[in-house]
C-alpha cells in the first residue's frame, strides 16, 4: 500500500492525517468550533489578536476543556502505538500490546489504590503529592509486566501461548483488585473508577497533560535510538548480542521506560485496549517491520487514530459520550482475532 | 586467534563443560565434533563471547573477550546459529543488512549496501532480495542468515584484518548442493586471514573440510587433532557409539568413513 513511499513521505502523510484529525477533534463536540474560530482562539490565546470579550466563553471552553482533551487523546494514542511497537519488539511477536500483557491493568490497579485508599491508609505516599497516583500506577504496571515477561520467556526465547495466558491471569487479578476497590469505595469515587476503567478523556486537565507529555517525550527520545537494536533482537537474544548490541540491557530499559509512559498515561485515562495492537499492525502491513520506521510512525498514526476514535466517542450518543475503551475494543478485538488466525495458519505459533 | 583456557560451564550442579582448552588459529577450518548433548553449542557460544564461562578464560588475540567493546568485537566476529526464528515479515535484504549494523550509525552507507548485494550473490539469493523472510523455506532462511554473517565480517580494503566466523551446524537445513557450497564459502574465507570454527555433524564432510579437530564428549575435550588421519576409528566408535569402517572411494581413490550401529 505505502510500499512505494519512502519513510519520509510516509511520515509526511501520517503527519497530515494527524493534523486533520486534531483540527476535527478540536472542533467537534457539545460546543462545535469551525476551523476559522479555532484559529482565532489560538491567535487570541497567544496574544497575536486582542482578546475579544464576546469570545470569552468559547475561548475558555476551548483552552480549559477541549485543548487538554485533544492533547491527552493524541498523547494516549501515540503512547499506546509506540508501546505496542516496543512490546512487540520485547516479546518478539506482533500480537502483544500493553493491554494484553497486563501493563495497563496493573497501572490502573496501582492508580485506583491511591484514589480509593490514598487519604486514609496510604499516608506514606503523602510526600509524593500529585505524583502519588502516577508513581503507584508505574509500580503496578511494572509488577504486572515483569510477571508476564518472566513467565513467558526463558532461554532467550518467548513462548506466545504462555505470554497470552499469563496476560489473561495478570489482567484478571488486576481487574479483580480494581473491582474490589471500586466496591469498597464511596460513591463518587466508585463511579469514577468504573468509568475510567473503560478509558476516558473527560478528566483531561493541563497538569496531567503536561506530565504525560513530558514522560512521553523522554521515552520517545530513548526509543527512537533503539531501532537497530530492536531489529537485531527480532532474530533472538544470541543473534542480537553477536551483532554487538546488549540485549539484556535493552530489555531492562525497554520494560522500565515502556511501563513508565503507559502507567503515567493509564493513571490519567484508564485502560484503552487494542490501540497498541492495531497501530503497529497496520504500519507493518502497509509499509515495513523495520523498528527505525515503526517507532516514529506508530507515534504519529496512534495519535491520529486516537483523535478520530475520540471524535466518534463524542458523536455516537450525544449529548453523552461513550467510554473510549468500548470503541477501541470493538475495533481492535476483531483485528486481534484475525491476527491470531493468521499466525496460527502460517506457522507453529508456540515457537514464537 | 581465539584461545580458550581451561573453560568450564556449570548450570546448577551440572557441568556442561569442564577443563576445555583450545586455540583456534587463523587461516584454519576448526571443527568441533561430538555427539548430541556433548556441549558443542555451549562451547561455541562461549568462544564467540556470547556466554560467560563459569571457569577459565577466552582471549581474542591475547585480550580477554569480556574486555572487548561489543560493537568492535561484532565487526570482526560473526555467529551463524542453527535455526533463526523470525515471525516479522522483514525482507531478505533487510535481514542481511543487519549484518552491517555494527558498522554504521543511523543510515547504511553505499558500501554497506554494496556488501549486502555481494553477500546475497554469494548465496544465490539476489533474485529473492525483496521476499519476506518468513515465506522462505528452511534452507533458504539458512542461506539468508549465512549472507548476513558474511556481510558482518566482509573483508575488503576498508575493513582488512583477521576475522572470526562461528558456524553452528551450518549445513543442517541445506540440500547437498548447498551443503558443499556453504563449506566451500567458509573455506574461501580462510585465505583472507579468517578463523572458522564450525560444529559439524556430517563426519565425512568434517574430515574433508576441516584442518583442526576438537572432539567433545560429556563436556570434556577428549581429542584434539591437526589432521583427519589422526582421528582413530576406535575414538569415533567410542564417542559416537557406532561401528566405524574406513571405505575407499572407487572413483577418486580417497577414503571415507562408513558408520553402522
Amino acid at each position: 500500500m505505502l510500499n512505494r513511499l519512502t519513510y519520509r513521505q510516509t511520515y509526511l502523510l501520517l503527519t497530515a492525517l494527524l493534523a486533520v484529525a486534531v483540527v476535527l477533534s478540536a472542533g467537534v463536540g457539545a460546543f462545535s468550533f469551525a476551523p476559522a474560530t479555532l484559529w482565532r482562539y489560538v491567535e487570541q490565546g497567544l496574544g497575536i489578536l486582542p482578546r475579544d470579550p464576546a469570545d470569552l466563553l468559547g475561548r475558555n471552553v476551548f483552552f480549559d476543556l477541549r485543548l487538554p482533551r485533544v492533547l491527552l487523546s493524541g498523547l494516549t494514542g501515540a503512547i499506546l502505538g509506540v508501546s505496542g511497537t516496543l512490546m512487540q519488539g520485547l516479546f518478539r511477536n506482533p500480537i502483544v500490546e500493553p493491554g494484553l500483557a497486563g501493563t495497563s491493568a496493573g497501572a490502573s490497579l496501582g492508580a485506583a489504590a491511591v484514589f480509593v485508599l490514598g487519604n486514609t491508609t496510604m499516608r506514606v505516599l503523602s510526600p509524593l503529592g500529585a505524583f502519588a497516583v502516577p508513581a503507584c500506577a508505574f509500580l503496578g504496571g511494572l509488577a504486572a509486566t515483569l510477571i508476564v515477561y518472566r513467565v513467558s520467556s526463558g532461554f532467550g526465547k518467548v513462548n506466545v501461548f504462555t505470554l497470552l495466558l499469563a496476560g489473561i491471569a495478570v489482567n484478571a487479578v488486576c481487574n479483580a483488585g480494581t473491582g474490589f476497590l471500586s466496591y469498597v469505595a464511596r460513591d463518587p469515587q466508585a463511579r469514577n473508577i468504573t468509568f475510567w476503567n473503560l478509558g476516558t478523556f473527560t478528566t483531561a486537565e493541563w497538569h496531567g497533560v503536561t506530565l504525560v507529555g513530558v514522560v512521553f517525550l523522554i521515552c520517545l527520545a530513548w526509543a527512537l535510538r533503539q531501532g537497530k537494536a530492536l531489529n537485531a533482537l527480532m532474530l533472538g537474544e544470541d543473534e542480537a548480542a553477536a551483532l554487538g548490541t546488549d540485549p539484556r540491557r535493552l530489555i531492562v530499559r525497554l520494560i522500565v521506560l515502556n511501563t513508565l509512559m503507559v502507567a503515567v498515561d493509564a493513571a490519567m485515562v484508564g485502560v484503552v485496549a487494542f490501540i497498541g495492537l492495531v497501530v503497529p499492525h497496520v504500519l507493518r502491513m502497509a509499509r515495513s517491520s523495520d523498528y527505525d520506521f515503526l517507532i516514529p510512525a506508530s507515534a504519529l498514526f496512534g495519535a491520529a487514530l486516537m483523535e478520530i476514535i475520540d471524535v466518534a466517542a463524542r458523536l455516537v450518543i450525544p449529548p453523552a459520550e461513550l467510554p473510549i475503551g468500548i470503541l477501541t475494543a470493538i475495533i481492535g478485538a476483531p483485528v486481534f482475532l484475525w491476527m491470531l488466525l493468521r499466525q496460527q495458519a502460517r506457522s507453529d505459533p508456540a515457537r514464537g | 586467534m581465539v584461545e580458550l583456557t581451561d573453560v568450564g560451564f556449570r548450570v546448577g550442579q551440572t557441568d556442561i563443560l569442564s577443563g576445555v582448552s583450545a586455540a583456534f588459529r587463523p587461516g584454519r577450518f576448526n571443527v568441533i565434533l561430538g555427539p548430541n548433548g556433548a556441549g558443542k553449542s555451549t562451547l561455541l557460544r562461549i568462544a564467540a563471547g556470547l556466554l560467560t564461562p563459569s571457569a577459565g578464560a577466552v582471549r581474542y588475540a591475547d585480550r580477554p573477550v569480556e574486555r572487548l567493546d561489543r560493537e568492535a568485537l561484532a565487526r570482526v566476529r560473526a555467529v551463524l546459529s542453527q535455526d533463526v526464528q523470525l515471525v516479522f515479515p522483514l525482507s531478505v535484504e533487510e535481514v542481511v543488512l543487519m549484518g552491517r549494523y555494527p558498522h554504521y550509525g543511523r543510515v547504511p552507507t553505499a558500501r554497506d549496501r554494496r556488501i549486502v548485494e555481494d553477500a546475497l550473490e554469494v548465496v544465490d539469493l539476489t533474485a529473492r532480495r525483496r521476499q519476506p523472510y518468513p515465506t522462505l523455506s528452511g534452507g533458504e532462511r539458512q542461506k539468508v542468515q549465512l549472507a548476513r554473517v558474511l556481510a558482518q565480517i566482509w573483508s575488503d580494503d576498508r575493513s582488512p584484518g583477521p576475522k572470526v566466523l562461528f558456524l553452528d551446524e551450518p549445513t543442517s537445513n541445506l540440500d547437498v548442493h548447498y551443503q558443499i557450497h556453504i563449506l566451500d564459502v567458509a573455506r574461501g574465507l580462510l585465505a583472507g586471514d579468517c578463523t572458522v570454527v564450525a560444529i559439524l555433524h556430517d563426519l565425512n564432510a568434517a574430515f574433508e573440510y576441516g584442518d583442526a579437530f576438537y572432539v567433545l564428549e560429556g563436556g570434556r575435550l577428549v581429542e584434539t587433532a591437526d589432521s583427519a588421519e589422526r582421528i582413530s576409528a576406535g575414538l569415533l566408535e567410542r564417542v559416537f557409539r557406532v561401528q566405524a569402517r574406513r571405505a575407499v572411494d572407487s572413483g577418486g581413490g580417497g577414503g571415507y568413513w562408513r558408520f553402522s550401529r
